[in-house]
């Protein structure tokens, strides 16, 4: 097992290079140009051959003169700073400067990312926590009015774009009921007496987008459940096992539902990373301070290093979220022998 | 058989695709032997939720191909003054019970009509909310009580003189629409001959009041109109048109003058040399161009008629009275005959047969893009802007108009991306399926790779990044390239699959004993025999990328403004004055897409499972 997963964690490694690469080169299409940007502020002040020459050596000081593989592994922190003063990039955690907050991206990303996680990992619970049970009543229930119910909405849930989820849910509940506040993660000009009233508040504003994005991942999610115990409970040895007398409990989670785990485990965690998708429009509709909203801030800046970092944060989350699902399989599933 | 004429290669591999080898089998063996193709289509229509599903599919299908033809899409278009109007077709429903009693007066303003009957009763129909507070059907009870004389409709706000001489103002007075000059305040209480009132008019947010004596009172926003008069054309007015932001009067010489202060910039200034020395009887006025009529009956347009309002067609007699719309002008000529020309989006030029063959047209009223003729005995005939059946949008966009192209758009943009992601997934699945090995290794760690990536923020960044030097045509194909080079895993896995089970049956031995190419085994042989699989897959992914380009879209990264799609129509959608107050600009292109993907995706299971047999036990 251990020689497995440092073999998936070689392979992940590679492949992060890899995309990471790709995603710099992409990057270098656009035309933009830091060495002026950090200029502009003292343009008028300088003669223009001043001018130029600390352009120069600007450009000289921030490498844009260096090739693409170059500035990529400095950048990454393979390859010494121009200074010679060692290695600083991504893997050292400098995560370069965001030309948009003029702030370090580090310092930028970090209280949007807790919220993030937060709200993502959050949601996953609950709704894996609705989807499993409802999946499986379904399939016991198959056929009856409450499982066709549950299909209805399900199918809704899985068709509709989440943005119009977030509509509705936005007229209903913010615009008709005024339960919910309709945006931000915190009530305006707010000062709090303790760190407690600001988590409530900030658990107040995102109830909202949590309950939204459960909502839209119930659909697919139950589907797969109800799927694969239906597959699972046609087995023949769930005939033998009710032959046997044992209680219908004991057949359903303990023969079946261990039985249907295994491809409910592939799907979990394709739709864990598309939770992570989903988000981006999550935070643009309710205008939270998260990765998504940040990410679509900077990309319509072209702010390439904030951009830069947070995609590789995505990848990041996709590759060990694979990673999870090919270590779990062999946990779930004692036939599947990972470190062979 | 051996005589038959061979088909194209390409028409028998369809026909093996779709229909199987019909012609080689008796009636008999063709009921035993049916294609995966047949058998799932005559399963399929026995489902009604798929069939449904299917019908409303293309019901939408037709209504989105043949739309644009109906309403076509104008890029350019936008109209201040129609912008944020609920559904409705009522802007032109004149009160029943005010033809009853016969009509008086009808003042016409941009999106609704106010009138009065003989017996000085006031009425207002239309569009009249300006605000979520203000609403100018709130008549004023004194406004109600008073005998009017004269009334105006101006753009948000109204206008009515009582025989008193008394002015009442209501509808939005808080860009000052209610507060008189002090000329005109001293004029009114001076009464008598000083204030008598022979002309009153409104716009867009001023007003104007002509008195017998000859002189013109303006007042209102002055900041949006020239509100001014110059002091030597005082006593000299006649009759007052107005446009947009300006005015022009007609002199009781006889003669046309822009009284204003703009006059240095102000198109409707240089006074056309053809008036020189005319007469002029009638004055009239757009909202971007002036008109006058002469003695002679020639009608001379200036100003900004860039829409068609100075291609005066030939009249059949001399023109009585000239009235201007907002990009039309109608005139009513000696012998009853009523002709419009000028911009024609809302058919506000097409007189109806039934107002020139009434030849007692007495008064025409027109405004904006409505017009109503009063004939004599009491007859109103109405034509013009009715009003719009899904509302407009924030830049007074037909909202119909934009969801139908939108439409068209998005399940364009849908549908080439799943043909690109199923070329894309097929070649590669059949490559890495059928010859395994070091390529396919290859192909599925890519595969992996590219299946692995966040869908939205790849496809985010690749259009961000690719599209900032391209044109909206150009981005709407990337996006169209993007979406399927980010969506041909899925397939590639399942044609790869198959195509392994596949590999191991004894049709495909047979194919290479006879000594087959194993390209043409496995795209002529093995693929015919996966195709309903791949329809479904296709039928479900077609669902998805309208989704990820809607919502692309509506991020700002997809197909960008003004190009309408289900997605961009929605963007700005979020906040909570457009959810409440402007419901129609979510809602009705929200239905009709949600309504589209369900479709969709009932099809695409209903095709699943009339392929799938043990399904049918589930």
């Amino acid at each position: 097992m251990g020689k497995y997963i440092a073999k998936r964690i070689g392979y992940m490694a590679l492949v992060f290079l890899i995309v990471s690469f790709l995603m710099y080169s992409l990057y270098n299409l656009i035309p933009t140009d830091p060495a002026r940007a950090e200029l502009e502020a003292q343009k008028m002040s300088l003669k223009p051959a001043e001018y130029e020459q600390m352009y120069q050596q600007l450009r000289q000081k921030m490498g844009l003169d260096d090739p693409l593989v170059v500035r990529y592994m400095r950048w990454m922190g393979l390859w010494p700073d121009v200074d010679g003063s060692g290695f600083n990039g991504l893997l050292q955690g400098n995560f370069g400067y965001s030309q948009f907050f003029k702030k370090d991206v580090v310092d930028v990303i970090s209280a949007p990312m807790g919220n993030t996680i937060f709200i993502n990992i959050f949601s996953t619970i609950l709704a894996l926590g609705i989807t499993i049970p409802l999946g499986i009543y379904c399939a016991v229930h198959k056929g009856r009015k409450i499982d066709n119910g549950v299909q209805v909405v399900t199918m809704l849930g899985y068709s509709l774009p989440i943005y119009i989820i977030a509509l509705i849910f936005m007229f209903f509940f913010c615009v008709h009921w005024r339960i919910f506040p309709i945006s931000g993660t915190k009530t305006a000009g707010a000062i709090y007496a303790t760190r407690w009233d600001e988590f409530i508040d900030m658990l107040y504003h995102i109830t909202l987008p949590v309950i939204v994005m459960t909502f839209a991942s119930l659909g697919g999610m139950t589907r797969y459940v109800r799927s694969a115990m239906i597959d699972a409970l046609s087995m023949d040895y769930i005939r033998t096992a009710r032959a046997k007398g044992l209680k219908e409990k004991v057949v359903i989670y303990s023969h079946a539902w261990r039985n249907a785990l295994l491809p409910i485990i592939t799907s979990i965690i394709g739709w864990f990373i598309s939770i992570f998708s989903g988000s981006v429009i999550i935070e643009n509709t309710f205008s939270l301070n998260g990765m998504g909203k940040l990410y679509w801030t900077g990309l319509n800046n072209l702010d390439f290093e904030l951009v830069l970092a947070i995609q590789m944060f995505y990848t990041i989350v996709s590759l060990v979220g694979s990673l999870l699902m090919d270590i779990s399989y062999g946990l779930v599933d004692p036939r599947v022998r990972v470190d062979k | 058989m051996s005589n038959k004429k061979k088909e194209f290669f390409l028409v028998r591999w369809a026909k093996r695709c779709f229909l199987g080898d019909r012609s080689e089998l008796s009636t008999e063996e063709e009921e035993r032997i049916q294609t995966p193709m047949r058998a799932m289509l005559s399963s399929f229509v026995h489902k009604p939720l798929a069939m449904m599903g299917l019908i409303v599919f293309l019901a939408i299908f037709v209504f989105v191909l043949v739309g644009p033809k109906i309403w076509p899409l104008d890029l350019s278009d936008q109209d201040a003054s129609l912008t944020n109007l609920p559904p409705s077709r009522d802007m032109m429903s004149v009160p029943k019970e005010m033809l009853a009693a016969g009509v008086a007066d009808i003042a016409s303003g941009n999106t609704y009509g106010l009138g009065t009957d003989v017996n000085g009763k006031l009425y207002i129909w239309g569009q009249t909310r300006v605000t979520d507070k203000i609403d100018m059907a709130d008549i004023p009870q004194e406004v109600q009580d008073a005998d009017l004389t004269y009334i105006a409709a101006g753009t948000d706000h109204c206008v009515a003189v009582a025989a008193d001489g008394q002015v009442y103002v209501w509808g939005n007075t808080r860009l000052q629409q209610d507060k008189f000059t002090t000329d005109m305040t001293k004029a009114m209480k001076k009464g008598g001959d000083a204030w008598d009132v022979i002309q009153l008019e409104a716009s867009n947010q001023f007003s104007a009041i002509v008195t017998s004596d000859g002189n013109l009172y303006l007042w209102g926003n002055g900041n949006m109109a020239d509100i001014k008069l110059r002091s030597k054309y005082e006593g000299k007015i006649a009759k007052v048109a107005l446009t947009e932001n300006e005015y022009i009067c007609l002199l009781t010489d006889g003669t046309v003058a822009y009284t204003g202060y703009k006059d240095k910039n102000s198109p409707f200034a240089k006074i056309p040399a053809e008036l020189k020395g005319k007469t002029v009887v009638d004055i009239a006025s757009t909202s971007k161009s002036v008109a006058a009529v002469t003695e002679d009956g020639e009608i001379i347009v200036w100003g900004n008629a860039t829409k068609g309002e100075a291609d005066v067609p030939a009249l059949s007699s001399k023109p009585v009275h000239l009235y201007g719309g907002r990009y039309h002008y109608t005139a009513l000529l000696e012998n009853g005959d009523v002709v419009s020309w000028g911009n024609n989006k809302y058919h506000q030029i097409d007189v109806p047969d039934a107002v020139n063959s009434a030849d007692n047209i007495e008064r025409i009223f027109v405004s904006n893009y409505q017009n109503y003729a009063l004939g004599s005995d009491g007859k109103l005939y109405t034509w013009g802007l009715k009003g719009f059946t899904l509302g407009t949008d924030s830049l007074g966009r037909d909202m119909l108009t934009r969801i139908v192209n939108g439409g068209r758009v998005t399940m364009t943009v849908g549908a080439i991306s799943v043909i690109i992601a199923t070329i894309l997934g097929v070649l590669f699945g059949g490559i890495a399926g059928y010859f395994g090995g070091k390529l396919d290794i290859l192909i599925m760690r890519i595969a992996e790779i590219v299946g692995g990536l966040p869908f939205i923020p790849f496809a985010m960044i690749l259009s961000a990044v690719i599209g900032t030097r391209l044109d909206p045509t150009q981005r709407m194909y990337l996006i169209m390239v993007v979406l399927g080079v980010l969506s041909w895993v899925p397939t590639c896995r399942l044609v790869r699959a198959q195509i392994l089970a596949q590999r191991e049956m004894e049709y495909v031995t047979a194919a290479k004993a006879m000594g087959i190419r194993e390209g043409t085994i496995v795209f002529r042989h093995i693929l015919p025999n996966v195709i309903s699989l791949l329809i479904v897959s296709m039928t479900l992914d077609f669902a998805t990328c309208m989704l990820t380009e809607s919502t692309l879209s509506y991020l700002g990264f997809g197909i960008p403004l003004p190009t309408p799609t289900w997605g961009n129509l929605l963007n700005g959608a979020n906040n909570s004055i457009v959810i409440q107050q402007y419901w129609w600009q979510w809602v009705f292109p929200a239905a009709i897409f949600g309504v589209c993907t369900i479709c969709i995706n009932l099809i695409g299971d209903g095709l699943r499972d009339a392929l799938d047999p043990k399904a049918l036990e589930r």
